[in-house]
């Protein structure tokens, strides 16, 4: 290699600064901190819509929300004229970043069916490609967790569509616990001729696991009286399988059941019942064919499965129907995308949820559900869910109607900074 | 008994789903106007009326006249479009990673296989009404293929979603020779093929065998000539299979998505001069749009419609291929993705920039071009097979419904509402 001289080195240098510049403009735009969108049709989700509305965004937080917002000096002025501006998106439920490709997930550990010490992100790999791509479709945040081929899968997670490290993504880790029943951890284990082989067998791991999960907390609570009480007491060691689980029986934390059939439904609903479980369904393919019972339980179901893929045995009566039955019985109604392809896929989230309004939900409600609904289920509405002053600057600006097939995400913003931008055709 | 009694009931069950009206009603006229009607290869017709009689499209215009006894449907306001055909469809052979009778495993080479002797007329468990649901949202006739376990699959066949029995349905077979690139599960047991090489080399070898067979066939030709005894060659089921795609009597689909096997799918084509080559899937088949326009290789796209580029930019793989000149189908692959949402699947390159005509001749005109069915089927033309959905609107919104299916002129779906 010949030797460079200095002066070609300072152009090299110069070069290659220039170009990083260039290539990453976009992404260190805003950076000044202070952007405001303005002329929108903004879709704030708490509160009623604001049409020719501007959104003054401070250092990552939402200031000022209205018509009447004025312009600081220095601030990036986004034109948002003829667009509409949503908060941005809340996947439920997925396991995006996790693995690459569809065959290398890390969300099963399948080597016990109770992994409660699992936390899912230790599998999150930040630079996952399916993150940019989900923020192409307006989704900003995702509920991460186990998957379903384990009863008790381990601890879920919500995280930002942003960010080199998972603490970095995190809004709220471990937030609450995965379970599972049906078909998944039944063909997994029972495949195996382990427990559980049968439906029963599954209700069965989950009640032991709770029943020592109780005798757990209570030599914690008597050490802890006693030591209040200045007795000398040995402490208990920790059981971190133990510890996620004594959480949910002190309505520290929620449970969340992944179930389709009606069988399945009622299973986590009488495990629900029997441990005074903080509880929300997850998939629940049958859900409209319960939602009298759900609706009394107060419990909030994540929908899920639309039938656009391969359907199991365990998801042939589902129906678009679900949503709508289940929001009209009063039940809280949060939607999933993740399907591998098609409308249902992760990157056509909004479209997921037009298909819930196909099946009689209405708008509105439809629109909470991959927003507001899921951050108030999640814990985190004091951070994302709704264009308020106060809350962090995530959003989703749409060419137009969001759940019209032909509107497209035209701009995405996480934490005020932009991080997708459609190009120009 | 008991199990005739099945087969009985399992029968009329479906040909209650998929014939509910007698025969005779084939014959009586249907006299539909006021809707937009998209023709497909005569341009669009604003309030405009179709005649359908015997079974065929006797008229389509925008003046027509109701001929009397003929019976009146109101269409005004509603969108009506030629049955939409499925061009890669695997309904009836069971669910998609579960037990399916596509990939006859023991040998990868297997084009003697005949996909009608496979499917179920009505769909089967955990779908069992997946003939009906397919209707019910405008898809009146699909390709079945084979699967891609093995490299040369076996016959396709062209099914209309009407008549209660396989035989019934078939509006021709066979319709192609169903090949599949990329690695397979003989590698697992030490068997050919192991490597994407070894693929090849089985297209390669059936084709020479073909040749072969075809000789010695020639040769037996020629001795009869002079020797009344001469003994014909034995008949060889799978080289008469093959025969076929060496004469060029039967369309070739192949099974390729990564870009390797894109190339090694033209490659055999160019080599073995393949009749009417088409790729199904193609995810990478972007990347040599043009080389494909240029050698008039077809793609099937689907099931995955949005592909990403290597920096994760979006790629609207049908808008790409079709502005290079690139003839595309659209597919579902099902039940990867479910029969149903097969216009959901255009309206996905629609919602990136698709020209929505060009989308609508994907499932309709091109698919039917690609097997040879364009004088019965793929658009709305007087003396074809009237096969016709009605929707309440854009074909491709969400939220548009179905209102009516025919299929040869019988009203085979019909929303309540």
């Amino acid at each position: 290699m010949k030797k460079l001289n200095n002066s070609k080195k300072v152009f090299i240098f110069c070069s290659i600064l220039l170009s990083l510049f260039l290539t990453q403009a976009w992404i260190f735009a805003g950076d000044s901190g202070t952007v405001v969108i303005t002329n929108g049709y903004i879709v704030t989700v708490s509160g009623q819509d604001i049409d020719g509305g501007s959104i003054l965004i401070e250092d990552g937080i939402i200031r000022e929300v209205g018509r009447d917002v004025q312009v600081p000096e220095g601030a990036e002025v986004i034109d948002a004229s003829g667009k509409w501006v949503l908060p941005g998106l809340l996947q439920s439920s997925t396991d995006i970043g996790t693995g690459e490709g569809y065959t290398d997930r890390n969300s099963d550990e399948t080597s016990s069916p109770n992994t409660a010490e699992m936390q899912i992100t230790d599998a999150l790999n930040p630079f996952d490609k399916d993150i940019k791509k989900a923020t192409i479709s307006g989704i900003t945040s995702a509920m991460i967790s186990p998957g379903r081929r384990n009863v008790i899968g381990g601890q879920a997670a919500v995280i930002k569509m942003r960010g080199k490290t998972a603490e970095a993504m995190a809004i709220k880790s471990p937030m609450g616990v995965k379970f599972s029943l049906g078909e998944g951890p039944k063909d997994t284990y029972g495949a195996k001729k382990q427990l559980p082989t049968t439906r029963m067998g599954e209700a069965y791991v989950v009640r032991k696991a709770l029943v020592e999960a109780g005798e757990y907390l209570a030599k914690q609570k008597a050490y802890e009286k006693k030591k209040a009480a200045g007795e000398e007491a040995e402490a208990p060691g920790r059981n971190l399988s133990k510890e996620p689980l004594a959480a949910l029986l002190e309505g520290k934390s929620t449970a969340f059941f992944e179930c389709y059939r009606v069988d399945d439904i009622m299973t986590a609903m009488r495990l629900t019942d029997e441990f005074k479980l903080k509880t929300v369904l997850i998939g629940c393919a049958e859900g409209y064919k319960l939602a009298d019972e759900i609706a009394s339980r107060n419990i909030p179901v994540i929908v899920g499965a639309f039938g656009i893929g391969p359907r199991r045995m365990e998801t042939q009566h589902l129906s678009l129907e679900n949503a709508g039955i289940l929001a009209k019985a009063g039940v809280k109604v949060a939607i999933k995308s993740d399907e591998v392809y098609g409308v249902g896929s992760l990157s056509e989230l909004p479209l997921t949820a037009a298909l819930a309004v196909k099946g009689g939900l209405d708008k509105v409600t439809a629109v909470r559900a991959i927003t507001l609904t899921p951050a108030e289920i999640f814990g985190v509405a004091d951070r994302i869910g709704s264009i308020e002053p106060g809350k962090d600057a995530d959003i989703a600006i749409f060419s137009g109607e969001p759940l019209h097939y032909m509107s497209v995400v035209e701009r995405v913003l996480i934490d005020g900074k932009t991080v997708f931008e459609s190009r120009e055709e | 008994m008991r199990k005739i009694f099945k087969t009985v009931s399992i029968l009329a069950l479906a040909s209650c789903l998929l014939h509910p009206l007698a025969a005779e009603e084939a014959a009586k006229a249907v006299f539909i106007h006021g809707a937009t009607i998209h023709t497909v290869t005569g341009g669009t017709i604003e309030s405009g009326a179709i005649l359908i009689r015997d079974g065929k499209i006797a008229e389509i215009g925008a003046d027509l006249s109701m001929p009397e006894g003929a019976e009146e449907l109101d269409a005004t306001g509603m969108v009506i479009t030629p049955g939409l055909i499925d061009s890669h469809s695997h309904l009836g052979l069971g669910p998609s990673g579960g037990t399916t009778d596509d990939n006859e495993g023991s040998n990868p080479s297997t084009p003697q296989m005949r996909i009608i002797d496979s499917i179920h007329p009505t769909g089967m468990a955990p779908h069992e009404n997946s003939f009906r649901d397919a209707v019910s949202q405008g898809v009146t006739t699909i390709i079945a293929h084979p699967g891609s376990g093995n490299v040369i699959g076996g016959q396709s066949a062209v099914l209309k979603l009407t008549g209660g029995s396989v035989d019934d349905m078939v509006l021709k077979f066979p319709a192609d020779m169903k090949m599949a690139m990329g690695k397979k599960g003989y590698g697992a047991k030490g068997q050919l093929p192991v490597t994407r090489m070894g693929v090849a080399y089985v297209v390669r070898q059936a084709m020479v065998d073909a040749q072969d067979y075809k000789n010695s066939l020639d040769k037996y030709e020629k001795k009869k000539e002079s020797d009344p005894d001469a003994v014909p060659p034995k008949r060889d089921l799978k080289n008469e299979a093959m025969l076929m795609v060496l004469n060029r009597e039967l369309p070739v689909h192949i099974h390729c998505s990564r870009i390797d096997d894109i190339l090694t799918a033209v490659r055999l084509g160019d080599e073995f001069d393949f009749f009417k080559l088409s790729l199904a899937h193609g995810d990478e088949a972007w990347k040599i749009a043009d080389v494909l326009a240029e050698k008039g290789v077809i793609v099937v796209v689907g099931p995955r419609m949005i592909v990403y580029d290597d920096n994760d930019n979006l790629v609207n793989l049908a808008k790409v291929l079709v502005d290079a000149g690139v003839e595309i189908n659209i597919m579902t692959d099902a039940d990867v993705v479910q029969q149903e949402y097969l216009r959901y699947q255009a309206a996905t390159s629609v919602r990136y920039g698709l020209d929505p005509q060009e989308a609508l001749k994907a499932i309709t005109i091109n698919p039917a071009k690609l097997i040879g069915a364009e004088d019965r089927i793929g658009s709305l033309e007087a003396g074809k097979d009237a096969d016709l959905v009605i929707f309440g609107g854009d074909p491709f919104d969400i939220q548009t419904k179905v209102c009516r299916v025919f299929i040869n002129g019988i009203s085979v779906f019909e929303n309540e509402q």
